[in-house]
Order: C-alpha cells, then structure tokens, then sequence
C-alpha cells in the first residue's frame, strides 16, 4: 500500500464565512503536487490549515498519524508566500537558513555548518553572509527553500512560491524543486494559480474554489469544465514544458 | 566638569543609568525591527498613572508603575493580536487615559503633591541606590529572557509562520517580549522620566539602524549610543542645571543626526 498523506472532511472557517469547505484529499507521499484554484479559493488556507498553523475541522493524517501528532516527532518544511517575510530585519542568509535548524538543539558551530550544507543546495553558498534583506527575489527564494530543507522534513509545503517571479526564474525553480525532490524523496504540496508551468512539472494536480474540484490526472483535469468555469470565459491555457520549449494551446 | 562624579547621587544616576542603556539597546532594535517604537510611548506614559497610583495608596510607587506597565503593555499586545483595534488606536487611547489617570489621582491626594515634573521629565537628584539595585534586577532578567528566547524572538521577527512551523512557541514569546519591554520602559522612566523614556529605547537603536546591516553589529552600537547618551547627558544636565531627562534626549537626537549624516553621506558615494 502506498503511503498517504490524508485530509479527511477538512473545512476551515474565518468570521463565520466558510474559506474551506469538506476537503477530502488522498496525497500519495514522495510526488509533487499541486493545488490550483481562482484567487480566494482557498489554495493558501488549505495549506496552512495543512501546516497546523490555522485551526480546522476535519482530520490531516500521515501514514494514519494525526498531523498535530506527527508534528512532534517530524518537522514539516514550509514555503511562505512571497512578501510573509519581514526583509527589513537585517538577518543574513545563513542566519535565515539556520532557523530552520531550531528543533535540532546544535552548536552554533554544528548549526552553522549544516546550514552552509543546505546553502550550497540551493547554489548560494558564496551569499552566505550577504543580507538577505539586499538579495534579489530569485535569490531569497533559494535562501528560503535552503531554510525548508534545514529542517530535514519529508514533507514541503510552498504556498504560492512563484508569486512576482519572470518565467525564466519559474523555471529555474521548477528544475531546483524536481533536483531537491529526487534527492531528499520529498512530498511537495503546492499552490499556484500558474497552471502553464505547474501542469509541466506536478504529479497531481488538484482544484480548489472553496470545494475540492473533481481531481484526476494532470491532461484529464485540465479538460474539466469546472476548470474553465472558475477561471472564467476568457481563459486560455498555455502549457509549458520548459522554458524555449513548444508551447501549446490547450 | 568630572568632579561631579564624586557625587553619590551622580554616581547612581550613572551606574544606574548605563545599566538601563544596555537594556533599552538589547530591547530597542528588536522594538524598531517589529515596528513597535510606539509601544514603549504606550508604556511609558502608562507608567505615570501606576506612579500616580503608589503614591495614592501610600505605597511604593515603583512597583505599582511595574505592574501597570507590564498590564499595560500585555494589554496592548493582546488588543494588538486580537486584531480587534489596530495597535497604535489602542495606544493612543490608553496612554491618554494613563496620564489623565495618573494626573486626577495625584491631585486627589490632599496635602501632599509629589514633584510631577521629576517624573514626568527625570530628576537626577531623586535617584537612589534602590533605583540602581533596581535597574541592575532588570538588566539580570532581561538578560536572562534575551539568551534563553532572543534567537526565537528574531526569528518570530523575520518569519512568524515559519516559526510556529518549526516549534517556536510565537504567542507565549510575543507577550513576554511585551512583559520584558514595559519592565524596561520603567527602568528608563526611573532616569529619563515618563514622557521621554521611549527615546532610551528607540533613538539608539534607530541610529544604529542607520549605520549596520548586522543585527548583532546593530545591537551592539544601540547599547554604545544609550550609555554615551547617559553619561554625556548627566553631566549636562548638572552643568546646566537642568532635567536630565531633556539632556539624555538631546545627546541621543544629536547621535540620532549624526547617524543621518553618515548613512547620507555613504549613500552618496556609492
């Protein structure tokens, strides 16, 4: 049997308004997967209801352990929003990946050089002491995913990674991702309302517009009408596979 | 001019107040980092209402101002969480209710009227070695807060979600952080009175700010400018004769300029 992640009847609801309605997902571990859906759907709260850090109803499990559970024992790594991070804090880049070593009760010796492992990753080893604050969007992402990986967690959670970036930097993320994947074996739970680049890269891909949408396969989601509905009339999907790559309307 | 120091009371003011700059430069970059200045302002004034207090009951006024301060600013970190009322709203109204507060109490205390403007600007004949021992008692704990929980408090700073994600625990942090400032809001009171005591905490740091790209470097000049401030503006202050809490402000506005001036001109020959 393969191993889950599951979310059972999962809702989430803020000021008496319903953001998540009755989630039921199965999420196979060690695949890349991504949540797609309009802007206010409800991608971000299900991924920090996912992450514990908003209350809900409804069960998370992994391999049957209650994610609050689970997150005692194991870390979870997680991808903030562009823009959640607060630059003006004058916090160099291993400083910021060494936050990511917090459960692990290092010496500031060991610490340091775990994180310089985690830098060199992610190709910023020679930024190390740079300060992040004056680093370029593509670079702070890196920090941040060296930082994710610095909790040495199995699970990743990005929540809208790609938010602000040009299709050269979405690409070169989407190839770093698929490297870190294949090497650590991680899950990856994402959410994009990119669906070019996302539907090149992901293993599954599923809807949300406050409901789960009807999830399949890649090609055959991409074929459901709800998809165009929620995206509205004029929309168009064009789908990438790598950057200088055909493209084609679908 | 330094044959003041001779003086026991010149001497407590500057022990005792060195202590609080390297407390008030411990706390005050974090304050600026997280966009908090505003709450030692809060905190300050809601200290005189706790002063007023003491010396209503006949009791010490230092640790009525303590326990409203601390109140004071769990209060406001609290209402500031919550998200009810934003947070300078809040400040707003309670710093004006602490002095309104703090004002009818003392007039309502019939033949005794302490000297408001002491507390209100600093005095520096009024501090004693109990005031010393006092700053010294909170420069243990906040020490003690800033190795045991800073690295978290910074992480918090940078990335709160992230934090709880990897086991901080962000709340019980934010209203110690807030118990810690209010503590430290009394001890500048104590040297600089209440309406100035914010600038102990805040002037240094932002100056510092002005001069780094290291927080550790950014702490470390913050707690260099509050003692300079301290000592320069003692002496000021018994030189001519005046309150010591405008003479400590004066010398952290002018490092505060000083601090402009540089970052100016470094901009300019980049």
């Amino acid at each position: 049997m393969n191993e889950l992640l599951e979310i059972k009847n999962l809702s989430v609801t803020y000021d008496g308004k319903i953001a998540v309605k009755n989630v039921n997902l199965k999420l196979e571990l060690g695949k890349f997967h991504v949540i797609m859906g309009p802007n206010g759907g409800g991608k971000t709260t299900l991924i920090r209801a996912i992450a514990g850090l908003i209350p809900y109803s409804g069960k998370v499990s992994v391999n049957g352990t209650d994610m609050k559970k689970y997150r005692k024992s194991h870390s979870i790594g997680y991808l903030a929003q562009r823009g959640s991070q607060f630059y003006d804090m004058p916090l160099s880049a291993i400083e910021v990946v060494e936050m990511g070593r917090y459960r692990f009760k290092e010496k500031s010796n060991e610490r340091r050089k775990n994180a310089l492992r985690f830098l060199e990753e992610v190709d910023m080893i020679s930024r190390a002491d740079y300060p992040i604050g004056d680093m370029s969007g593509g670079q702070q992402q890196r920090v941040l995913i060296a930082r994710a990986l610095a909790t040495e967690s199995k699970i990743m959670l990005m929540d809208e990674p790609l938010t602000g970036m040009d299709p050269k930097s979405q690409s070169n993320f989407y190839e770093m991702i698929e490297k870190i994947k294949k090497k650590h074996g991680l899950t990856i739970i994402m959410s994009s309302h990119d669906i070019g680049f996302t539907t090149a890269y992901a293993e599954n891909v599923f809807c949300i517009n406050r409901e789960l949408v009807p999830h399949n396969e890649v090609v055959k989601l991409l074929n459901e009408p709800e998809v165009v509905k929620m995206y509205g009339p004029n929309f168009r999907l064009t789908k990438h596979y790598h950057l200088h790559s055909e493209e084609n309307d679908v | 001019m330094f044959e003041i120091l001779k003086f026991p009371f010149v001497q407590n003011a500057i022990i005792g107040g060195e202590v609080v700059a390297v407390i008030a430069g411990i706390l005050g970059p974090l304050l600026v980092f997280r966009k908090m200045s505003f709450v030692s302002v809060g905190v300050s004034h809601g200290t005189f209402a706790g002063i007023a207090l003491g010396i209503f009951l006949g009791i010490s006024p230092l640790g009525t101002a303590v326990i409203f301060a601390i109140v004071l600013g769990i209060l406001i970190g609290f209402v500031s969480r919550t998200g009810k009322v934003s947070e300078d709203a809040t400040i707003g109204t309670l710093f004006a209710f602490s002095m309104a507060l703090g004002i009818w109490l003392i007039s309502l205390n019939k033949g005794y009227h302490p000297d408001v403007m002491g507390y209100l600007f600093g005095d520096l004949l009024a501090i004693s070695r109990k005031d010393v021992y006092f700053a010294i008692v909170i420069l243990a704990i906040t020490s003690f807060w800033y190795l045991k929980r800073g690295k978290a408090i910074i992480y918090s700073s940078f990335d709160e979600d992230f934090s709880k994600i990897v086991g901080i625990p962000v709340e019980l942090d934010y209203y110690l952080f807030m118990a810690i400032s209010a503590l430290i809001t009394v001890g500048a009171v104590n040297f600089v009175g209440v309406v100035l005591a914010s600038s102990m905490m805040i002037a240094p740091a932002v100056s510092a700010k002005m001069l780094s790209k290291r927080f550790k470097m950014i702490t470390f000049l913050s707690i260099i400018f509050g003692m300079v401030s301290i000592f320069v503006g003692i002496i000021l202050s018994f030189e001519f004769n005046i309150s010591s809490g405008p003479s400590v402000v004066f010398v952290t506005t002018t490092i505060f300029f000083i601090s402009l001036l540089i970052k100016w001109l470094k901009n300019i020959q980049k």
